[in-house]
C-alpha cells in the first residue's frame, strides 16, 4: 500500500505541516512506502537558507532533510507553484521531483492524505 | 446485499473551532446504522481537543466530546488521541501526567492516548480511511 502525504500550506503558520511530516515519517518507520508532495503555498517548505530564529522555531528545512534518512521514498513538488514562488532554481532544495500534473501523481497512490 | 466496509476515521479539526467532529459523528452514526464497521477513530492535530474531559459548553449547546464518547462507548469503538499532538495541546492521561509531572490529567473516557502507529495500522487494515479536517 502506497501513501502520498500532501502539504499545501506554507510553513510556520501552524503546526499542521510539521504534523503531516510526522505522519510520513511514521509510515516509513513501519516500512510502509510513503512520499511527500508539496503544492500551492506548500512549496515554500522547499526553500534553501531558511532562518526561523526570529520566530523561535527550528527551520522546516532541517526536518525535511531527515526525510530520506527515515526512508521517505520521494519528495515531489508542483512545478507551477515552484515557478511562481521560487523562479530561481538555486533557491530550492535539491533532490525534489517536479510534477506537472498533481492529478496524475495522486492517481498513482493507494492512499492520499492532505495535511489537516 | 450491499458490501459492508471497515473504516478508520481521522479527525484533525477541533470542536467549536471547526465542524470536523460534528461531520465525522454524523458519518460514523450513519455508517454503523448501515452495518459498516468502524475499526478506530483517531484524533490528530487540533482534533485531540475532542477528547478533553474539561469542556463544559452551555447546557443548551451541543457537547461534542460528550456525544463522541457516548457514541464510542455504546458501539465499543476504540478512540485514540495521538500522543505527540495531545501533549502539545495539554491533553494528558494519568500516565502522561505522572511522566511529565503535570498538575492534572484530562483525558475523557473511553479515549486512549497512543502513537501514530495506530493510524498506520488503520491505513493497513481498514477498507477506507476518512479524514475530517478543520479549516485549511
Amino acid at each position: 500500500m502506497t501513501t502520498l502525504i500532501v502539504i499545501d500550506q506554507a510553513p510556520y503558520g501552524s503546526w499542521a505541516g510539521r504534523e503531516a511530516l510526522d505522519m510520513v515519517f511514521s509510515l516509513a518507520a513501519f516500512d510502509q512506502p510513503a512520499a511527500l508532495l508539496f503544492m500551492g503555498n506548500g512549496v515554500n517548505w522547499l526553500r534553501t537558507a531558511q532562518n526561523a530564529k526570529g520566530i523561535g522555531q527550528k527551520t522546516v528545512e532541517k526536518n525535511l532533510s531527515a526525510a530520506p534518512l527515515f526512508g521517505v521514498e520521494k519528495i515531489f513538488a508542483e512545478h507551477e507553484a515552484c515557478k511562481r514562488f521560487m523562479p530561481d532554481t538555486n533557491s530550492r532544495l535539491a533532490d525534489i521531483e517536479l510534477v506537472a500534473s498533481v492529478k496524475d501523481l495522486i492517481t498513482r497512490y493507494d492512499h492520499v492524505v492532505f495535511a489537516g | 446485499m450491499s458490501t459492508k466496509l471497515s473504516y478508520t476515521l481521522v479527525i484533525t479539526g477541533a470542536p467549536w473551532a471547526s465542524q470536523a467532529p460534528q461531520t465525522a459523528l454524523a458519518f460514523a452514526r450513519a455508517a454503523v446504522s448501515a452495518g459498516h464497521r468502524l475499526d478506530r477513530v483517531f484524533l490528530y492535530g487540533e482534533g485531540v481537543h475532542l477528547a478533553s474531559s474539561l469542556c463544559a459548553p452551555p447546557s443548551d449547546e451541543p457537547h461534542w466530546p460528550q456525544q463522541w464518547s457516548d457514541f464510542l462507548s455504546d458501539n465499543q469503538i476504540p478512540g485514540v488521541a495521538c500522543v505527540a499532538s495531545a501533549l502539545r495541546r495539554g491533553l494528558v492521561d494519568e500516565r502522561e501526567q505522572n511522566r511529565y509531572q503535570l498538575p492534572a490529567h484530562n483525558l475523557r473516557s473511553p479515549f486512549e492516548i497512543a502513537g501514530l502507529g495506530e493510524w498506520v495500522d488503520g491505513t493497513l487494515k481498514s477498507d477506507r480511511v476518512l479524514y475530517f479536517h478543520g479549516s485549511a
